[in-house]
């Protein structure tokens, strides 16, 4: 078993700089149609197998819902009052939600290739991390101490 | 197989010649491309040479009315903006386009039409940023543009404009290319080269690459605001409205510091591959190399407010900059261990490019140094805007960047063109900078801790600096000379040729295995890659073991016997590539994508786009149909003609 | 099974490095550049959120229902992209040709709504040289119009493709990578909706307006 630096350095191919490996070759799991069977278990399968895509048009438009029904319910808890300083963050993390779901099956990031999932995931890290660090530069200027 | 495919009606038959204007304008060639980027970038270079021999002669002495203070403006401006965005970006570039290929065996870069598009769009814009001294009115806000300076309220010349249009073009361009280098290295590698067989100056490129994908378009929004406010009159950084001019510093300095990597990446880059190649001994711990390189890349998102230490952010803000500002230092530091580490026992040649590189780290390791004093905000309060800093950054970027393509050229020189530039026209060419740079920008050290503000164009008689200041004039002047024995050397090298063989300096990456110069199709067979430095052990296989059991005393790690790639799909699927691409027709059995003039169409659409937003809004309908042209020819237009 | 789903998302046609399409990582890699684009805007927006100086404030202006149906329409429009690009790849030509339709459709719903939703601002007078909600809304809302705008053209042409037969499952990476740019204008919005339009929409002056301006 290599070690780290082995795994990060080594020169026959298989450390973790020569990019992760794509879609499984594996067979797919036996699966008629898009959304068969029992439909939840199927559902749950094809949305979280790695590998191959097995989604079809019942799967999407499953997804679609979900979306759908987020966003209702982010307008909905617009108009409850009672929120008070949970509004954004619960507000946030449904958004959070909305943008992962997109990203995972509309874009496919979840069957595909890791590397995809690399480049967009380092824009987003370095993005949220200096962003954050702008509106707390902008709202925290000038005050003699932080914490 | 038949495939029916959407056409666009041609205007022009799509260029075929191998000479005349229209095979450069036509070209997709990655080597003509590179030489193009380097021949525009080299008379940039000039251009903004001149405009800092100007503000030398204006400041040789105290009370000169050499230039008067617009003018003197207007020339730091555009020398800043031009060394950075116009002369050392494209000259790494230049390099990127010619070696990338080359030193991963590939025969062209991923998208070969982004590429020219790339070029035309960079030429372009540079034109623009530069028809502004035509016009009279040139850029006078700084390279930084600060607001509110930059605002009409107290800028109301239409040169910041310019400026921010000609940014804004020049970013397309910049963004165009990296796009394109991360593909190029990501995919077009020859079979058997994994990500950790890359060359050195390989792995700078793809970082370089992704800090200008994500830097370039902070600099775009910056650039929209700035001119939205200068056109349109919203309130960005208009305090009037409730602006906040910090903001620009932010987001200014938040491209701003991720640059300067991009400046001075490619150079380590550069000398890293020098280093070797004179010291006949692999790079010294070359993943310390590529991960402090990653490490650089990432970690300089982190520092950029330590440009803003005397903004008034509070201390908590100050010293998390001042932290993480000197963190940064300790990347660099094992960089440059590990080029001193390469030289140690090596078997060293001193020659023109070994020098070169040679004074890249001595330089550099000055000008990181005093980096490091004024990462410490109270020291930096003392110098902040003060010529302590010019010293700084020119120490890392005429000392660093420029002394390391300067190496660059001097080492690829004979690879470009088939012959050696001239050995001691070179040295001369060495000798004068080293000895100018120091003398322009050593005096500026003390200068900067005797109080000397930047930016001011002249200084009472009273005040000491005098000496200095004359000194550093004639530095100057010994650096231009410099330039000038290079241009000289360049012209008389051309006259007497010493032609150089396909590897004159028994170099170590692929580009030494092919003819000097290249054909057009690069290698005749892609090559197989077994080894890190793999030219070098096909040429010295006795040398094998020697290092491959230096580096790998582990049992486990079996001495690479080049045939296995037991687990690794890339050995699998890439020899097919090599298969695939010799057997075409046509090149000696290569196909080489056809040349295309869309992408300079859509280049002068952009521009002229651009150009409306300095004129009228009708100058910028008029740039919709020249988009539109190219882009659609262009996505429209298959690879290579069926014949 | 049929051959894309065999194969995954992995173009057959192209023999790599990495075994990806080219085209497919420069499209993802562009996306990360754009995710910095849109970043630095929304950044900017949140920087002076609350801080317009002047009428009409977000309280006054936003209209939640409208820009929730809006929101909902570009959702769909990226539901109708993913079915699109299954249908092309599994041959449904027909199918393949009407799901696109149906992202320029509701894409060019979109932005009706945005065009009268600018033009009911303007007439309660908001613009961009009203305040920093008017500078910041317009700027990123607008940018992000224009990349809508982009890719219902872009669709367009697709969907031309798809009718015409030059669009189809061998080359399904055209429609791919185009739906990978229009799902990230999508997310985009959602980012926008909840930041500009639901978390911002009870802001009113800032704390001690009256006596800035007074």
């Amino acid at each position: 078993m290599p070690n780290l630096w082995q795994k990060l350095t080594q020169h026959d191919g298989n450390g973790w700089w020569n990019l992760p490996h794509g879609p499984s070759n594996e067979p797919n799991p036996p699966h008629e149609g898009p959304v068969g069977g029992p439909w939840l278990a199927n559902l749950w399968r094809v949305a979280t197998y790695g590998g191959v895509s097995h989604a079809g048009p019942g799967f999407y438009w499953f997804v679609g819902f979900i979306l759908a029904v987020i966003t209702l319910l982010e307008v909905w808890l617009f108009t409850v009052e009672s929120l008070g300083i949970w509004f954004i963050p619960i507000l946030l993390i449904l958004s959070l939600g909305k943008f992962v779901g997109v990203m995972a099956y509309f874009m496919h990031l979840r069957f595909d290739h890791l590397l995809y999932t690399y480049f967009f995931a380092s824009a987003m890290i370095v993005g949220v991390l200096i962003f954050t660090i702008i509106l707390f530069l902008s709202e925290y200027a000038n005050q003699p101490v932080l914490f | 197989m038949t495939t029916k495919s959407l056409t666009f009606p041609r205007l022009f038959p799509r260029p075929k010649a191998d000479t005349g204007i229209w095979s450069w304008i036509g070209t997709v060639d990655h080597k003509r491309i590179g030489t193009l980027y380097g021949i525009t970038a080299f008379i940039w270079f000039i251009v903004g040479g001149i405009e800092a021999l100007l503000l030398r002669v204006q400041l040789a002495r105290p009370e000169n009315d050499f230039l008067d203070p617009e003018a003197f403006n207007q020339l730091f401006t555009m020398h800043g903006t031009t060394m950075v965005f116009l002369v050392v970006m494209p000259l790494s570039a230049a390099f990127f386009n010619w070696l990338i290929p080359l030193q991963i065996g590939a025969r062209d870069v991923a998208f070969p039409r982004l590429n020219a598009f790339s070029f035309w769009v960079f030429l372009l814009g540079s034109l623009l940023l530069n028809v502004s001294w035509i016009t009279g009115d040139a850029p006078n806000g700084g390279w930084f543009g600060y607001a509110p300076n930059s605002s009409t309220t107290f800028n109301p010349g239409i040169g910041m404009t310019y400026w921010v249009v000609g940014l804004n073009i020049l970013g397309v361009a910049s963004i165009a290319a990296g796009l394109n280098f991360i593909v190029t290295i990501l995919n077009m590698r020859a079979p058997g080269m994994t990500m950790f067989k890359l060359p050195i100056f390989t792995w700078m490129t793809l970082i370089t690459s992704v800090l200008i994908v994500l830097a370039m378009p902070v600099l775009a929004v910056a650039g929209i605001q700035l001119l939205s406010d200068r056109v349109y009159g919203t309130y960005f950084f208009d305090s009037l409205g409730g602006g906040d001019p910090v903001l620009w510093q932010n987001i200014f300095w938040l491209f701003g510091h991720p640059e300067v990597y991009i400046l001075i990446l490619p150079a380590m880059g550069i000398v890293s591959e020098v280093l070797p190649t004179f010291a006949r001994k692999p790079l010294f711990g070359y993943p310390f190399v590529v991960f402090a390189g990653a490490a650089i890349a990432f970690m300089g998102w982190f520092v950029w407010a330590h440009h803003m230490f005397t903004v008034g952010l509070g201390p908590a803000a100050n010293s998390a900059f001042a932290i993480s500002t000197m963190l940064i230092a300790v990347p660099t530091g094992v960089k440059i261990f590990n080029w001193l580490g390469t030289l140690w026992r090596g078997n060293i040649r001193l020659n023109t490019p070994m020098l070169f590189s040679i004074s890249f780290i001595a330089m550099f390791t000055i000008g990181g140094l005093s980096g490091v004093m004024h990462a410490s905000p109270p020291t930096d309060a003392q110098q902040q805007d003060t010529y302590f800093v010019v010293a700084h950054f020119h120490y890392v970027l005429v000392g660093g960047a420029l002394l390391g393509i300067f190496s660059g050229i001097y080492f690829w020189w004979p690879k470009f063109t088939g012959w050696f530039l001239n050995e001691k026209l070179g040295l001369t060419n060495w000798a004068l900078m080293l000895i100018g740079f120091n003398f322009t920008f050593g005096p500026m050290h003390w200068l900067g801790m005797d109080g000397m503000p930047r930016r001011i164009y002249t200084y009472a008689e009273d005040m000491g600096w005098e000496t200095s200041n004359l000194f550093s004039t004639i530095g100057s002047m010994l650096l231009g000379l410099g330039i000038l024995v290079f241009i000289i050397n360049v012209f008389y090298s051309k006259m007497n040729k010493k032609m150089a063989s396909a590897d004159p300096w028994d170099g170590r990456t692929l580009e030494w295995s092919v003819p000097s110069p290249p054909p057009p199709h690069d290698f005749d067979e892609i090559p197989q890659v077994k080894y890190r430095d793999d030219f070098w052990f096909k040429k010295h296989p006795e040398t094998i073991a020697q290092y491959y059991h230096d580096e790998h005393d582990d049992q486990d790690q079996a001495v690479p016997s080049g045939a296995q790639f037991d687990g690794d799909d890339e050995a699998v699927a890439v020899p097919a590539v090599a298969e695939n691409k010799s057997n075409g027709h046509g090149h000696g059995g290569i196909h080489l994508p056809d040349m295309s003039y869309y992408p300079f169409v859509l280049s002068v659409g952009i521009t002229i786009f651009g150009a409306g937003f300095l004129t009228n809004t009708y100058v910028i309908a008029a740039g919709v149909p020249f988009f539109l042209w190219g882009l659609l020819g262009w996505s429209m237009e298959p690879v290579n003609d069926p014949e | 099974m049929t051959q894309a789903a065999t194969t995954g998302y992995q173009d057959p046609i192209e023999n790599t490095s990495t075994g990806l399409s080219s085209r497919k990582l420069m499209m993802w890699a562009f996306l990360a550049s754009d995710v910095m684009f849109f970043g630095t805007f929304i950044a900017t927006y949140l920087v002076y959120r609350g801080k317009s100086l002047v009428g009409p404030y977000p309280s006054e202006i936003l209209d939640i229902p409208v820009t929730s149906v809006s929101t909902f329409v570009l959702l769909m429009s990226s539901l109708a992209m993913v079915l699109a690009l299954h249908y092309l790849k599994n041959g449904e030509k027909n199918k393949a040709t009407l799901w696109i339709l149906a992202v320029v459709v509701l894409g060019t719903v979109f932005m009706g709504f945005q065009v009268v939703e600018f033009r009911l601002f303007a007439q309660e007078g908001l613009t961009p040289r009203t305040n920093l909600f008017g500078t910041t809304f317009f700027i990123l809302t607008g940018i992000h119009g224009a990349h809508v705008t982009i890719g219902v053209i872009w669709m367009a042409f697709l969907a031309y493709g798809s009718h015409k037969g030059t669009l189809r499952s061998d080359n399904s990476m055209d429609l791919e990578i185009a739906g990978l740019y229009w799902h990230f204008v999508d997310i985009v919005w959602i980012v926008i909706f909840t930041v500009i339009y639901l978390i911002s929409a009870a802001d009113g002056p800032p704390p001690g307006a009256e006596t800035i301006l007074h």
